[in-house]
């Protein structure tokens, strides 16, 4: 930040910030802020190992929502738990500061942990290290909406870096209602105005559900096309976390 | 909780196959409920509800504060479960953290509906006094007494009936300033308008045991399940909120049957929890 000697220092002045008028945003021919189709995902990026001293790990950029994973085990339970033939699973989602655009204020997620626990516990094989935990710390460095989904798939691919035995992969997919229009993968300024979401995580190659979420008020017939939007989406996606996976083992192998 | 020899699991697994559960009821058949409002006199609104031995009281408490800047045409309200020691040892102090909390979360997006504040079962707008400035804070808080299974169900009736025995006070505004930032405010102790619930929904859980699903599940039944599904419908069928718990895996057209089966069990349910209500308002009154 060295500046040119005797020049006057360039004083920043914020620009003012422009209050967002709560317009209807949703009228017949709206068009999403990013340019997708109701029915398109955000282009999904992962890459797994991007933390060194972790068993496993993960990162996972959907747009602008990017997360990282990190799994560490199986390794010693707490003295203070009891014995227990299965394995544990011990989660935790954190939030960075500057996750959000207000400095701080992403600390109402706090039900995140255990909505990552109950989705992936369905799909790790707990039988194959009794006695020990496996510790997943999830840290979403930017938060651009939809991030539950995000931070549970990558998870299930934390898991499978780390080497942890699992029925399948976990993919997750959210679906936003929007006055009547289903919207798939949500950002920020869509999930604030939401009428309704579904979120819904599945092992694709077994064909089952283990965790589903919905709120607001739907009808069963939205409800059926929702679910097959995500599981349709959730197949997709979990090709593409299987092929990240295939060039990381490709990679190593070379 | 509920230590099981291997013979009792197979009779409860074997009797719920063949529609006869353990106490006789059937399988979408619900136990006993019991409805008293009015319990808690110095809260705006209360209620206890008995399924069984299942045993909860929710209370409402409203207090004025001021709407949040993304929707000034709001009130707030607040959803916050405590599983009291006195049903399980284990609830004493932290132990009941992660259940309470697990029941809150689902309790509110429930009732709450989606972030625009669409398909709420509470009319969040009939809670404003002053645009922008004074609404009601509505604070909901549900005690567990006694579990014996069905926590979530029982907590909704509970809540609903509450609801429908809260009275908000009437509030006039001193005329004046409009510009003031906090304008005098008179609570009336008299006068009091009723709560509006026809829209507020029931929940349904339904629990699977092996290949059959029960409504109403007592503790030891639950620890026989592999998952369960909670369905919050509202009076015209629209469904309100669903949540899973238990982490078993579950194929899509199971979990569409139980949406359907839900539906069909919640307008019995509501029915019967409406004429109790209405049956314990009554009594109240006298």
């Amino acid at each position: 930040m060295a500046g040119k000697a005797g020049s006057a220092p360039a004083t920043y002045s914020p620009s003012p910030t422009t209050q967002k008028k709560k317009t209807s945003l949703f009228q017949e021919d709206w068009v999403r802020p990013d340019g997708r189709g109701f029915h398109q995902c955000r282009p999904a990026f992962f890459r797994t190992g991007a933390v060194n001293a972790a068993s496993g790990s993960a990162y996972a950029e959907f747009g602008n929502t990017k997360v990282i994973v990190a799994v560490f085990g199986p390794r010693e339970s707490k003295k203070a738990m009891m014995y227990s033939d299965i394995g544990r699973l011990n989660c935790n989602v954190s939030y960075t500061t500057f996750a959000s655009p207000v400095r701080g204020q992403g600390s109402d997620h706090k039900e995140y942990t255990a909505m990552l626990h109950k989705a992936l516990e369905g799909a790790i094989i707990l039988e194959s290290f009794p006695k020990t935990t496996v510790d997943v710390f999830a840290l979403v460095l930017e938060s651009g909406g939809g991030d539950l989904p995000v931070v549970i798939s990558c998870a299930s691919l934390a898991l499978a870096d780390a080497g942890i035995m699992m029925y399948d992969l976990v993919a997750s997919v959210s679906v936003s209602c929007l006055s009547k229009n289903l919207v798939i993968d949500p950002i920020f300024e869509e999930e604030n105005s939401q009428d309704g979401s579904l979120m819904i995580t599945c092992m694709p190659s077994r064909y089952e559900i283990t965790q589903l979420t919905v709120t607001g008020e739907w009808s069963t017939p939205k409800i059926n096309e929702g679910m097959q939007l995500c599981l349709d989406a959730c197949a997709k996606l979990a090709k593409i976390m299987r092929s990240c996976l295939k060039e990381a083992a490709s990679d190593s192998q070379e | 909780m509920v230590g099981l020899s291997l013979g009792e699991q197979h009779f409860i697994q074997g009797g719920i196959a063949q529609d006869l559960r353990c106490d006789g009821r059937k399988r979408l058949t619900y136990r006993p409920i019991y409805v008293e409002t009015g319990v808690i006199p110095q809260a705006n609104g209360s209620a206890r509800v008995r399924m069984g031995a299942t045993d909860v009281i929710a209370s409402v408490k409203a207090e004025l504060g001021k709407p949040s800047s993304l929707q000034p045409n709001k009130g707030k309200v607040s959803i916050h479960i405590d599983c009291s020691s006195t049903a399980e040892p284990a609830f004493e102090g932290r132990g009941g953290d992660e259940l309470s909390a697990e029941l809150s979360n689902a309790l509110q997006s429930c009732l709450l509906g989606g972030k625009s504040g669409e398909g709420a079962g509470i009319d969040l707008s009939s809670l404003i006094v002053i645009e922008g400035k004074i609404c009601w804070d509505l604070y909901i808080d549900g005690l567990v007494v006694s579990s014996d299974g069905n926590l979530l169900d029982t907590l909704g009736a509970a809540i609903k009936a509450a609801l429908s025995n809260t009275g908000i006070p009437r509030v006039q505004v001193a005329a004046g300033e409009s510009s003031d930032d906090q304008p005098e405010v008179d609570i009336s102790d008299e006068e009091f308008l009723q709560f509006d619930t026809s829209g507020v929904p029931v929940i349904v859980t339904l629990t699977k045991v092996g290949r059959h699903y029960i409504v109403d599940a007592t503790s030891e039944e639950e620890s026989q399940m592999s998952s369960a599904i909670s369905i919050s419908v509202n009076r015209q069928g629209y469904i309100c909120g669903i949540t899973k718990r238990g982490g078993a895996g579950m194929d899509p057209s199971i979990i569409l049957d139980m949406v359907s089966v839900a539906k069909h069990v919640s307008e019995q349910l509501i029915n019967k929890l409406d004429s109790e209500i209405a049956s314990a308002e009554a009594e109240h009154q006298e």
